[in-house]
């Protein structure tokens, strides 16, 4: 169903240059409301929200050429653009929990300073080694085109 | 006379901005949407504008900036109304925040776009993508709970951090089964936020993440949530699909692994 929307509308595009704006927001409000319809099917124990949802389908569609390139990218691009702005209400929602902040808030500051980094480099570094095994034992291509 | 005057007109405008505020009993209901979206702007353009004189001073990030200039400026307004901080930001900026936070939705969405322009290292590495999220999740788990230990957070402290490299509608949920405290875990999942934002490229320096392009990306879209995708964007576009792929995988990860290693560590 979903699937047969968006080709549709790719087709009302079949030029080269890229879809207009409206058709671009048509797309993701489309794939948003598709997944806004799968999240609740998931059971409470293992959440899967709307917008990962959505992540997961625009790439399918992507991939399967269903979507192409030109009918999202100047949307996407331009909300990516976005995104520090957009987390602003999100650290301004941290007014409504001060009183935790008040009660252990250093330890805590503290523990998600060092979670942040140790999340980023254990997991960059665990990579790091998986590639390397890739290279010299499993001894597949490691190349990439930057 | 002049005085009493005085008094008037402070009242007249403490209510006709407070109507405009929603914060009056009248006016709760209400809540002009228009206050948060203004306050959200100005104080991420007056962040901007900081980082921009500061010459790029890291704790000059507009996003640091706008976030603790605008509790202040909650806390200030709550003061001068006589009601505490958390009240006046559910009633006042709350509705306007609401809505930015809205498209949140269609950028998280979005970054299927630079995943799928890379298509070609995730087809090639997806099986190293996979691997590295788990193990790496799972020795950061082992860190971060010892970690906590050490500095004396509670079982409840301590369940509310595990979550944290999922988006926050995963962390919380999440963080709540266990046993955790679901405010908590979205504070986390918003101070990996800002804090990466601030922080990143120096830790990426410091720490030779760059090194090695795929790694650098999945370490900065876990850490970072989104907004590590967007700064994975900045090293390059390797980095920036890795960080998107990361942001999924490592929720979906997080979901799995996380439970059963708060009950392996007796959390619940």
């Amino acid at each position: 169903m979903a699937a047969n929307d968006k080709a549709t509308k790719t087709e009302t595009a079949k030029e080269e240059q890229a879809s207009p704006i409206l058709i671009q927001m048509g797309i993701f409000a489309a794939i948003l409301f598709v997944s806004s319809l799968i999240s609740p099917l998931f059971p409470a124990t293992f959440p899967v929200p709307t917008p990962v949802i959505g992540l997961v389908i625009l790439y399918i569609l992507l991939a399967s050429h269903i979507v192409k390139l030109r009918n999202v990218e100047k949307f996407g691009d331009f909300m990516i653009s976005l995104i520090a702005f957009l987390f602003v209400p999100s650290g301004i929602q941290l007014a409504a929990s001060l009183d935790i902040l008040k009660a252990q808030g250093v330890q805590l500051v503290v523990v998600i300073l060092i979670a942040t980094i140790v999340l980023l480099v254990v997991v960059a570094y665990t990579t790091a080694g998986f590639i390397w095994l890739r290279k010299n034992v499993f001894h597949r291509d490691v190349n990439v085109e930057e | 006379m002049m005085t009493l005057t005085a008094t008037a007109h402070m009242a007249v405008w403490g209510k006709w901005l407070g109507d405009a505020l929603g914060t009056n009993a009248a006016g709760a209901s209400a809540g002009n949407a228009l206050f948060g979206i203004f306050l959200s702007l100005v104080v991420y353009l007056f962040g901007q504008w900081l980082f921009k004189i500061g010459k790029g001073f890291f704790l000059f990030q507009p996003l640091f900036v706008g976030m603790v200039l605008g509790i202040f400026i909650l806390f200030l307004f709550a003061k001068a109304f006589g009601t505490d901080t958390a009240t006046f930001y559910k009633s006042a900026y709350l509705p306007g925040g609401n809505i930015i936070f809205w498209f949140l939705n269609p950028a998280t969405i979005a970054f299927a776009i630079p995943l799928y322009r890379r298509n070609d290292v995730v087809k090639k590495f997806w099986l190293e993508i996979v691997l590295s999220l788990i193990v790496g999740l799972v020795i950061s788990l082992f860190v971060i709970y010892y970690v906590s230990k050490l500095i004396g957070l509670d079982n409840v402290g301590i369940a509310s951090m595990m979550p944290q490299a999922a988006t926050t509608a995963i962390a919380m949920p999440i963080a709540g089964a266990i046993g955790g405290n679901t405010a908590v875990t979205a504070m986390a999942c918003i101070l990996n936020a800002v804090i990466i934002y601030a922080l990143g490229d120096w830790l990426v320096k410091f720490f030779h993440v760059n090194s090695d392009p795929i790694g650098a990306g999945l370490g900065l879209g876990t850490a970072g949530h989104t907004v590590g995708s967007a700064k994975a964007l900045q090293l390059g576009s390797i980095q920036g699909s890795m960080a998107s792929i990361a942001v999924v995988v490592i929720s979906i990860v997080v979901d799995i692994v996380v439970p059963p290693f708060a009950s392996m560590m007796g959390l619940i």
